[in-house]
Order: C-alpha cells, then structure tokens, then sequence
C-alpha cells in the first residue's frame, strides 16, 4: 500500500502548529496536547478469536517476520474488555468506500469491517487460512479458481453473505479503476452457479491470485446493501463513496459507526458477528499524527495503543505499564528516480546508476530510525519470495564518479520534491537531506522541497518529479504485487509516474512468475525480476524499518500482520 | 544679588531613556546578532550543514548545544540562522515602512477620495489576522523564504500606512504648513521638509517593536512549512525537527533562545524609544 491522492485529508500538523505559532512560543512548540478519549461503551461478554484454522495451502512465498520484545510485560490493570479500545494513529484515509480506499490505516479498517474470502494466519504471516470461503481449488493453468462459501457467514444486517456478492464486489473494485484494482485486473469472468460457490476465471495464469484474494481491498461487500444506497459497477453512475464514509456494509467483527475526517475513525462491534466475536465493544482511532503525543497519550493513559512510534521516540519508553514491541516490518521508504519527469531528463541509467552508489545506505538507516531498520537490496523487500541472495546495496563513490564522468555529467542539479511525512519513523525531511549530503559528495546537487502530499500528489501525475520519497506496504503476501506496482510493466503506478517505457522482459518474467507451477521455480522467476528492478535504477530503497507498537501492558494480541497491518478483532484487554 | 552656583554634575544630561537600561542591554544583543549574521562564515564552530558527530548527541563541551538528527551542530546553525532571519527581518520592515509612508503619506497630505481609498484598501488588509494572511500569500506563492517574505512585506505595510497617514493629517493642520503654503511653497516641498520629518518618529518606534515580530512571524511560518526549505537552518525549521525529536529538548531550544534573545532585545529598545519620544502604541 502507497499514498493514494484524496479530497478529505486534513492537515493537523499545520493547523497544530499554527496556533503554536500565535502563542509566540515556539520553543516549546513540540508539547503534544492530550485529551481523553471518552468512548462510550457496553457490556459485553466475549470470548478470544482464535481465527479458522485449516491450515490452507499458501500460494504465497516464504515471508517471516521476526519479533522481539523490548518493553516490559508486568500487567498493570485489572480492567477488561467492556471500555472502548483507543489507539493513537495518524490516519492517511483516502477513502471508506472498500472499493475505493487504499491506505495503511485502510487495511486495518477493511480488516476489521469487510472479511475476505481468505484470510492470513497472524502465527507466520505466510499460512493462507479460511475465512469467508470453507475451500478452494484452482485448475492445474491456475486460471481457474473455485470458492466455496461457508453458509453461515452473514453480513451485520443479519443477510447471508452469497456468490451474487462477491461477484459484485471485485466487479466493483475492477469497474471502479482505483489504486487496488489492480489486485484484480487478471479476472476475466465471476460465475455464480449456485449461492455458496465462486467460479473465477483469469485471462492469464496466476499463481499469486489467492494471495491477492488475502488482500483486505477484496473484503465482501453486501451488495444489495450497497446498490441501495448507490453502488453500481459503472465509475460514472457510481454514487456510494459518500454513503460508505458513514455507513458500513461488511460482515467483519465491527461495523463503522463514524469517521470524522482529521479527527477520529470509529467502530463498534458487530454483535450479530457470525463468527467469534470481537472483544471490545468500540474502537476508537484517535488523529495522532506525531509519534511525540502518541507516547505522550499512551503514557497518560488516554489511549491504549500508539501505532507510530519511531525508534527515537520508543527510548525509554517501556515500562510497568506499558510495552514496546519491535517486530520487523515489510514497509519501507524508497528514492524514485524519473527520468522521464519534467527536468529529469538527465537522469540516464548511468547518472540513476551513480545516483544508487553513492548513497550510504547503512548511514541511512542510521539517520532516518537510529539503525532500528535494514537495508533493502530491490523494490521486492526482504524476506518475500525471490529475495534470497540478493546482496544488500553498498555506497562506492568512486565508481559513481566514474559512471558520472562517463556520462559526462559534472555537475547536475535535480528538483526533489517530496511529501512533508513521518512514516514508520521515518522523517522524509530528515531523510531527504542525508540523500542531498551523500549526492553533493559526487556533484549532484538536490534542491529539497517538502510540500503536503495532495500538492505532491498533484505534480507528480501531471509534470512528474525527478527525485522524490515515498513509502510502501504490503497489500499480500506474494512478490507479484511489487512487480505490478514498481516494475516497468503494463499499467504499473511507477511507469506512469516516471513516465518511462515498459520494459517488455518484465512483463514476460511477470507472466512467467503467474505462470510457475510451484515455489522454487516462482522464487527463480522473482529473483530476476528483483534483479531486473535493481537495474532499472527507477525505486531505490532506502530503509526497511522496524515497526514499534506500543500499547499498555494489559492489551494482548498486538501483532504486526503482512496483509492487513493490525488485526482489530485479535485485540483484548487482560 | 547673589550668584548661585550650580553643580556641573547637576546641569550635566542625562543620556537618553533608550540608551540606558534594559535598551543598552536590546541594543548591544541586537548588535551582537548582527554581527554574528555578518561575520559567522569568518569564524564559524563547524559546517552548518555537514555532520560533524553522532547524530542527537546532548550538549558537550565539544558540541554546546548538542547535534541534531543528522549530526550537524546545533549550536552552529543556530548561529548560521542569524543570517537568514535578521536580513530577512529587516528587508520586510524597511519595505514595509517605504510602502506604508508612500501610502499613508499620500492618503493623509492629499486627503479627499485618495485618502480614502488607500484607507479602505488598508482596512481590509488589517481586517485578517496577520499571520493567517501571510500564510495565505505564501501557500499561493509557493513555499520558500524569498515569497515568506514578499507575504510578510504585504501583511506588515498597512500598519505604517495608517500610523503616517494619522501623523500627516495632523501635522498638516498647523500653522506652519499654513504659513509655507502662503509663501508659496510647493506641495511636494511641504510634504518633504516640513510634513514628513514631524511625522516619522511613530513609525521609528513602532519599526523597532516591529522587528522582532517579523523575526518571530518567519520562523513560525518555517515551522509550519511555508518559510526556509532544508537544509537551510532557519531558526523556526530548527524547531520543526526538534519537534520531531521532541526528547531531544536541545534541538528546539536553542533557536528557540536565539529567538526568545532578538524578540526580547527588539521589545526592549522599541519601549525605551517609545517612552522617549512619548508615542502611542499602535497594534492591529
């Protein structure tokens, strides 16, 4: 998951700071406010999800994330479950409607409204596992995939969920052309032979497609719900986006009860769940944005859990009542390079080739999260499928000089317009200014301009930016998604951006991977295809953070998840 | 009759209200900065935009005010800033002041419809909040000192405006001007050597105070975005990244202090000079 341009995002920060600004004192400026949260709540009883446990053979590749607990564990609270959960998050919402939304605070939210037909054992983030559908089965081409429903599942106004649906729902997401559609771009028809079972056929071969059914963009959406209030599977008649932003259809653990953009998000749980039900009887996502008053509320007990906390700020920070878990992360924080922008033009192969020498990635990591991170080799992060051997980058000045020199380049000075962000810890003005030092050192010159996102989001479809920074999540667990979204492959985002040309050996290994009948031989495929990526010089990444959560010591269940970020409903109060 | 002698030390004079005290005091910490701004490339701790150590070191003897997230010395850009926000200080107030005496000058001495059309234009110019109109013009202009600064110079101008304008207006009606205006003299002859000379000292001491305001309004507009673009080290985006290693206190504080040092020192001497010349404040 990347940035996705939207109307409704509020700046906080500036509006925060403005009123600094007026009070005249600006040193004292990086106080966070904290105000309680006054979350209402029912009593409920309730009992722990412990997810389907068919252990469902994964397409996907090997992916691990390891754990390890910083914080102390000492329980401090008698309370339980009966109060509103409330977590501390900047929030990067595009959008509610599921057919539509593509965000990281999305992921958690589709999580915990929409249920998809498969789901993700949290225990190693690789095992596919039932969710909505009992079973599955694809045909030997991997063109034919059959779905099974389980004929209990119903959506929270109590109507079963049926095939009718599913097949309105990615018909949806692929009509609608948004950033995750592309997640279903394979499909060429749904059949519904009968309400319980799903037949979908592909245009093409692919083996990645039940872990792109893990993603949360495909949860289920009660369709005759939806239409009521304006779905349709036309972008030019479809009215629902704004319906969707304060009502919910879905038949996950909770259901949105409000989103107030800039503010908070809301959930209250599904009590006629047709699964285990959730623990606590509201959620409460508070507008966080800076890491500071995240730890400043959960220190206070205004909130239970803080979900951005960076590295520096995390010092410290565990103690009696309250634990900081670091666990590694598929996220990270990448230089693009687009030669095809609007004074990029000098950017060839040979200067993005210099570009990627002379970076000091391990003083990157140090810079940007105090070294609570890893270097990341290709778009493809580490531990996803293909990712074996692939050396981690190294800066060599001399021979960027060199590379300089040959393309006769002396000196360069390139626009670097970036998004003003904080993300997984990682401060893009920071970063961007260690990037200027480590390129001066070879004669390129970078002219910083931080800038809100819309107005990045702005430039970069219409002129392009020659060096910019943004961040990437997971949506899935296979390696495919990176390929479609950084590759220079049909329809990718990163070819539109950079304006460049498709490189049609990319395509064929893409279809190549899709096409390998098991793992080793996908893996072989992949690695190509992340080395090909290497090659092309157009993504450069620069950290693969480390992931901070942070909560008070009587929340369980905090884990990180690979497809769905944190999983609402395995949350409880001990 | 008796001659009385008087004591020289009586009859000597005392010096002026703004050259004792607390002014002295403005006055030599505004010199200090300014000669910091002038001279710092001479003589500076360190490169201001190299690291030089381990980033976010606390304060050390050899780094006084610590390193930031990059590992540059604190200390020496806080130094470094002194050449942007001064400059830049007093560029918006000596445009301002040029523009507010053309208009106010103008509006005042020829009265009538002018006088009143430059005012309207200032009172709805005056109607914003000074720093929600600099915002404003910057966003539209772009981020970057260069257009934080064209926006401070059109927040700031109405104020002296209207300041000249009621000091012409008054001025104009003595007897004096009466009198060179019976001897024939030309409009533009009164203005400048008989209107103007009586009508400045306000605007003086209101330039003062005014001085470390603009200081403050530029670093809050870096702070929000608007202003200085990094690398450079502009007090106010010094202070975004300690906001954003808020447990670092060392980041923030020490613009934070260079700030506190040029505002207090302005106020200082702007007070003594109002006291002098026994001016009325002028706020918006």
């Amino acid at each position: 998951m990347s940035y996705v341009p939207m109307d409704s995002r509020r700046h906080v920060r500036r509006s925060g700071l403005l009123s600094l600004a007026l009070a005249g004192s600006l040193m004292f400026a990086a106080c966070g406010s904290s105000s309680k949260s006054g979350g209402t709540t029912t009593p409920t009883g309730s009992t722990v999800a412990s997810g389907a446990t068919a252990a469902a053979s994964a397409a996907a590749g090997a992916t691990t994330a390891g754990s390890t607990a910083t914080g102390a564990t000492t329980g401090a609270g008698a309370a339980n479950s009966d109060k509103a959960l409330v977590i501390a998050r900047g929030m990067d919402v595009n959008s509610l409607d599921p057919s539509r939304s593509y965000c990281d605070t999305c992921q958690i939210f589709m999580t915990a409204v929409y249920e998809t037909l498969i789901g993700l054992d949290a225990s190693d983030n690789k095992t596919l596992v039932p969710r909505l559908a009992t079973k599955w089965e694809s045909n030997a081409t991997q063109t034919e995939f059959t779905f099974t429903l389980d004929p209990k599942a119903k959506f929270a106004d109590g109507t079963a969920v049926t095939s009718a649906d599913v097949k309105f729902s990615w018909e949806r997401l692929k009509a609608l052309k948004a950033a995750s559609s592309y997640l279903v771009s394979t499909i060429s028809t749904i059949d519904t032979p009968d309400p319980e079972t799903v037949k979908v056929t592909l245009s093409a071969p692919n083996s990645a497609f039940l872990a792109q059914v893990n993603a949360s963009y495909l949860g289920i959406i009660n369709s005759k719900l939806a239409t009521a209030n304006g779905a349709t599977l036309d972008p030019a008649t479809d009215k629902a986006e704004t319906w969707f932003l304060s009502n919910s259809a879905g038949s996950g653990p909770f259901t949105l009860e409000s989103y107030t953009s800039g503010s908070e998000l809301r959930f209250k749980r599904n009590d006629a769940y047709w699964g285990t039900k959730a623990h606590f009887p509201e959620v409460i996502m508070k507008e966080t944005p800076q890491a500071v008053t995240q730890r400043q509320q959960l220190e206070q007990g205004a909130v239970d859990i803080a979900m951005q906390i960076s590295s520096d700020v995390a010092k410290g920070m565990a103690g009696a009542d309250i634990n900081v878990k670091q666990v590694k992360s598929f996220n990270y924080v990448y230089l693009a390079l687009s030669q095809g922008a609007k004074g990029g033009e000098a950017l060839t192969p040979d200067v993005r080739q210099a570009i990627r020498l002379a970076l000091d990635y391990a003083g990157l990591v140090d810079v940007t999260v105090g070294g609570a991170g890893q270097m990341q080799a290709s778009p493809i992060p580490n531990g996803f499928l293909g990712t074996d051997g692939l050396a981690a980058p190294k800066q060599d000045l001399a021979a960027a000089k060199a590379l300089l020199a040959k393309a006769g380049v002396t000196s360069l000075t390139l626009d670097a317009t970036f998004p003003s962000l904080n993300v997984y810890g990682v401060d893009f003005s920071t970063a961007m200014q260690k990037v200027q030092t480590d390129l001066k050192a070879v004669g390129i010159n970078l002219t910083l301009n931080p800038v809100e996102i819309s107005v990045w989001a702005d430039k970069i479809g219409k002129d392009g930016i020659p060096v910019t920074m943004l961040y990437f999540a997971p949506d899935h667990t296979d390696s495919s998604q990176y390929v479609q979204y950084f590759g220079l492959v049909k329809d990718s985002q990163w070819l539109t951006w950079t304006k460049g040309t498709d490189e049609a050996a990319e395509d064929t290994l893409l279809a190549q991977a899709f096409a390998a009948p098991d793992s080793t031989s996908r893996a072989a495929v992949y690695n190509k295809l992340a080395t090909d990526m290497i090659n092309d010089q157009v993504i450069i990444p620069v950290v693969n953070p480390d992931l901070f959560l942070a909560s008070r010591s009587n929340i369980k269940g905090m884990a990180y998840s690979a497809c769905c970020n944190l999983v609402l409903a395995d949350l409880s109060r001990g | 009759m008796t001659a009385i002698a008087v004591p020289a030390a009586r009859i000597r004079r005392r010096r002026p209200a703004w050259l004792r005290g607390p002014s002295l005091i403005g006055l030599i910490s505004l010199g200090v900065w300014a000669l910091v701004a002038v001279t710092i490339p001479l003589w500076t701790p360190n490169d201001p935009l190299a690291p030089v150590a381990g980033r976010l070191l606390g304060p050390s003897v050899k780094h006084w005010m610590g390193t930031d997230a990059l590992g540059r010395d604190v200390l020496t850009r806080t130094l470094w800033g002194a050449r942007i926000s001064i400059p830049v200080a007093v560029t918006v107030i000596i445009s301002a002041v040029l523009i507010g005496t053309i208009i106010g000058a103008a509006a005042g001495f020829l009265g009538g419809w002018v006088d009143a059309v430059l005012m309207r234009l200032v009172d709805i110019t005056m109607a914003f909040p000074p720093i929600l109109l600099a915002m404003a013009i910057t966003a539209s202009l772009g981020p970057g000192i260069r257009n934080a600064l064209i926006a401070m110079v059109l927040v700031w101008w109405p104020i002296y405006a209207r300041l000249l304008r009621a000091q012409v207006v008054a001025v104009r009606q003595r007897e004096y001007i009466d009198s060179a205006v019976a001897i024939g003299a030309s409009r533009w002859l009164i203005l400048r050597r008989y209107v103007l000379p009586m009508s400045y000292t306000p605007v003086l001491v209101n330039a003062t105070m005014d001085f470390g305001q603009v200081v403050l309004l530029t670093a809050s507009l870096s702070f929000i975005g608007l202003g200085a673009r990094p690398p450079s080290p502009e007090w106010g985006a010094m202070i975004t990244e300690g906001a954003t290693n808020f447990y670092q206190w060392w980041i923030a504080a020490s613009p934070g202090i260079a700030i506190l040092l040029v505002v207090l020192a302005c106020n200082f001497v702007g007070d003594a000079l109002r006291d002098s010349f026994d001016v009325k404040e002028v706020t918006r």
